[in-house]
């Protein structure tokens, strides 16, 4: 199939962010001297997709309805993640999220200033969720709501370019083996491909960051290589966009990473001309 | 040397002609033709960015009133950066629209200058800068003599090298920066095209076809229902990608 869809706001998209908000999550974050927990991880990586998700779809008049989005979180409850006005909503149009973090704060970032030199810059980072940690990892649960989500957004929008569903998880999933459950999510389809279900593997080992592996190898251990098995291929044309950006991709090469973020996925989406320079 | 030229723009489909992000100069053909040079140029700014059809804008006007010289743009981007920022940020803006403006806008630019001077070693002579992928195409009859700087459908991607309004992206694209002279003759036309109709005419001239008979016919007098309803067909078709699509037909009398 050729996920080549045309994504607007005619033909919108949808993305579901799966986020594990269990017990174990309390735990640090890449190794045992962080002072990070994994729950952390959790909250930096979705407010850091969010954002580049809502920036994608920004132009000058506001926020371009290309996306529907959907969070939802596992640990001592499973459902909406969102709080706010956007509290028990399933899925709402990206222009939504954009204008309803819980709050912006001001971060300084030192930027190129075009003579190469650097200065800093405030910039306004808005925050949705914070870090959670309680419970425990019910992955199963949370794989067959957004089964049913995701079934029925197709049934609205059959033409639409196939939904994406990015699980966040420590991969210690304590309602069995979620492989049924996430073989079911892709095999659900679009007329255009099939659903794509990447994993973010947030973990407690001390390894270097891993992103997008053609094969289980060198993953440092067995949740690592679930989370992986689970993951989609990447499409064709995101492959392309992975090599210009010179990632190392063969034809095995999976939506899945290691300690690390998955920003990457949002630049691989296609709504128009994007400036080659930029990243 | 007579000039004429007619512009003809359909923004894609789905989106208001106010969402219009291409941009060509001048916006009338030329009514002084005691000029010793000509000036057009059609930009094309990047759907991913935002503020870029005020970019466009900016830089086709710049090209037209030689403030950016046709060998080296480096020297009048400043001034035109400076402006593009002013421009954009009179007004508060939200978060994820100021972080749109931080990275900038980013836009391919075509121009070309034709030249009646006798001062020059060819008083016919012609130049062109391009950086992105809107195209030139010179046609000489039915010959197709110059397409630059894209010369084959292949190359155009969703990812292109584009100048921006942010001085940090442009130190390694102006590497990217192609320019290109040549000679016309009167019975010349040239064709400006950002990339979509650009695209679409490299594939017909590779698989045989003469797309040139079609721009130099579709709306003889710069009426510009016809061209519209001719790209909607192409869409319909998928012969053409959806997006805005310009053309500025240049004819030398």
């Amino acid at each position: 199939m050729p996920y080549n869809a045309e994504v607007s706001r005619a033909n919108p998209s949808c993305f579901l962010f799966l986020i594990d908000q269990s017990g174990s999550m309390s735990d640090p974050f890449g190794g045992r001297e962080s002072n990070r927990s994994k729950a952390d991880g959790v909250a930096d990586a979705i407010n850091r997709l969010l954002q580049n998700l809502v920036i994608k779809c920004a132009k000058e008049e506001g926020v371009r309805d290309y996306y529907h989005v959907g969070v939802l979180g596992y640990g001592a409850h499973m459902g909406p993640a969102f709080t706010g006005a956007l509290a028990g909503k399933e899925l709402v149009p990206v222009s939504e999220i954009g204008n309803m973090p819980a709050r912006i704060e001001e971060r300084t970032k030192k930027v190129d200033d075009g003579a190469g030199g650097l200065v800093d810059q405030t910039i306004r980072f808005p925050i949705w969720f914070d870090p959670v940690a309680n419970g425990g990892t019910p992955m199963c649960q949370a794989l067959d709501r957004a089964h049913s989500i995701l079934q029925a957004w197709l049934a609205q929008h059959p033409g639409c370019f196939p939904p994406i569903v990015i699980n966040i998880t420590d991969g210690e999933a304590t309602d069995g083996n979620p492989s049924a459950a996430a073989d079911a999510i892709r095999k659900l389809s679009s007329q255009d491909g099939g659903v794509l279900l990447f994993n973010l593997h947030l973990s407690s080992q001390r390894a270097s960051p891993i992103e997008f592996p053609d094969n289980e190898d060198g993953l440092p251990d067995q949740f690592a290589q679930l989370l992986f098995r689970l993951s989609s291929p990447l499409p064709a044309y995101m492959r392309n966009i992975a090599q210009q950006e010179e990632y190392p991709v063969s034809e095995s090469t999976r939506g899945f990473a290691f300690n690390a973020n998955m920003v990457a996925v949002i630049r691989f989406l296609d709504i128009g001309t994007r400036p080659s320079d930029l990243r | 040397m007579r000039v004429s030229a007619q512009a003809f723009w359909v923004v894609k489909a789905g989106n208001s002609d106010s969402e219009y992000e291409d941009a060509y100069c001048p916006k009338k053909s030329p009514r002084d033709q005691d000029k010793t040079c000509f000036r057009f140029a059609v930009a094309d700014g990047a759907t991913e960015t935002s503020f870029s059809g005020i970019w466009a804008k900016q830089l086709v006007r710049s090209f037209c009133n030689d403030r950016l010289d046709v060998t080296s743009i480096g020297g009048g981007l400043r001034d035109l950066q400076q402006r593009w920022s002013m421009n954009v940020r009179r007004r508060p803006l939200p978060w994820y629209a100021e972080e749109k403006v931080r990275i900038g806008a980013f836009a391919a630019l075509l121009g070309v200058a034709l030249h009646d001077d006798s001062c020059l070693e060819d008083p016919h002579e012609w130049r062109a800068i391009g950086l992105g992928d809107s195209c030139l195409v010179q046609m000489r009859g039915e010959e197709v003599l110059v397409r630059f700087p894209l010369d084959n459908s292949a190359s155009f991607t969703n990812r292109p090298h584009l100048l921006s309004s942010n001085p940090a992206y442009n130190r390694q694209v102006i590497e990217h920066l192609c320019s290109i002279k040549g000679t016309w003759d009167h019975g010349d036309v040239f064709y400006l095209m950002t990339d979509a109709l650009a695209c679409w005419f490299m594939r017909e001239v590779e698989e045989g076809r003469r797309p040139w008979s079609i721009l130099r016919d579709v709306g003889p007098y710069g009426e510009i229902k016809p061209f519209r309803e001719w790209v909607g067909e192409l869409r319909a078709d998928r012969a053409i990608r959806n997006d805005d699509v310009t053309l500025l037909r240049v004819v030398i009398e």
